[in-house]
């Protein structure tokens, strides 16, 4: 850890607000790019983006320095998510008539256009592309979706998503080929 | 390929092959799975399988495009912080963060030598110094005899 990272946990540890908002203009991108693959959902994100920051801030002493703060950071953030997927399922088994009506009006929304990769338009084609992975990575189940997130989105290292995730190497490197086998499946599903 | 071919790559092997993918595997063993690879049709399978999973789910990944969080992100939340603890964290102070010390001083002792000026200028005010004032005379007052 540098003397940087030092100094900002020892001013986090005083509860010191300028490092508190230093922290989140360093993570802030990251930390919602994952919240928002993981949930699928911007306003979700948002919210769960803001929890993670605030446990941060809560919780900074108990924060060993064992790992690196990223990781640490990353743990916090995948925990959190993992916490509201489940909360959101629950809530979805209670209210799923309701739900499933707003799902359909926003996916209404959304799909104005036919999706199909066939289209000559490159831009087009990139965006539906993001759409369709975007739809499958939230397909898969959470751990899974959680080790491809960190892996192939957020390019981290097997290591550092053991470490994350508190999960052995070998079962990390196999979900993320089950994850990557099913992901494949429905991309080229769609492309043929 | 199968579904059943997929799910029958033995553990250890994709272990290995994933070190070897991801370039962490030291010369020897890498040239030991390279031979692995040539020789032995499990191997040769599992790492044409792995080698096509991962290339299609990276190249859809490249594309995808990095959420960023709203502007207001960090108000948003060091706002939620002061709220849940009552203004006891990040609280909105009158002055800001840093209260003006040095300035609230030199307002001080201009008001107060606006003061001292008016009060010594001032014929009635009790900074008034009266030279024609004698020492001895000072308490005395003129009573009406009887």
């Amino acid at each position: 850890m540098s003397e940087l990272e030092r100094s900002l946990l020892r001013r986090l540890r005083d509860r010191d607000e300028r490092a508190f908002r230093e922290l989140i203009d360093d993570h802030r991108d990251r930390v919602f790019n994952i919240t928002y693959r993981m949930l699928g959902n911007r306003a979700e994100a948002e919210d769960v983006a803001q929890e993670v920051f605030i446990t941060v801030f809560k919780t900074i002493d108990s924060f060993r320095e064992e790992s690196k703060f990223s990781t640490w950071l990353y743990r916090v953030t995948v925990n959190h998510c993992k916490n509201r997927i489940k909360y959101l399922a629950r809530r979805h088994d209670r209210d799923r008539d309701e739900l499933d009506e707003t799902s359909q009006a926003q996916n209404g929304a959304v799909n104005g256009m036919p999706v199909r990769v066939a289209n000559p338009d490159k831009a087009l084609a990139s965006a539906q592309m993001e759409k369709l992975l975007g739809e499958a990575i939230a397909a898969l189940d959470e751990d899974q979706r959680a080790v491809v997130i960190l892996r192939d989105v957020e390019d981290l290292s097997i290591e550092e998503i053991c470490e994350i995730t508190g999960l052995p190497d070998g079962t990390v490197k196999s979900r993320l080929h089950r994850a990557r086998l099913v992901l494949r499946k429905k991309m080229q599903r769609h492309v043929e | 390929m199968t579904e059943a071919a997929e799910a029958e790559i033995d553990e250890e092997i994709l272990v290995t092959l994933s070190d070897y993918l991801d370039n962490v595997l030291p010369p020897d063993q890498r040239a030991d799975v390279e031979a692995k690879i040539k020789n032995d049709e499990a191997w040769k399978s599992a790492h044409a399988q792995m080698v096509d999973a991962g290339s299609v789910v990276t190249a859809g990944t490249s594309t995808l495009q990095k959420a960023r969080a709203p502007v207001s992100f960090a108000d948003d939340v060091t706002g939620t912080i002061a709220k849940r603890s009552a203004g006891r964290f990040f609280g909105r102070r009158t002055f800001g963060d840093r209260v003006p010390f040095v300035a609230i001083l030199v307002v001080a002792l201009i008001g107060l030598g606006i003061i001292a000026y008016i009060m010594w200028s001032s014929p009635t005010g009790s900074l008034k110094v009266d030279k024609e004032h004698k020492p001895g005379q000072q308490g005395s007052a003129i009573v009406d005899k009887p």
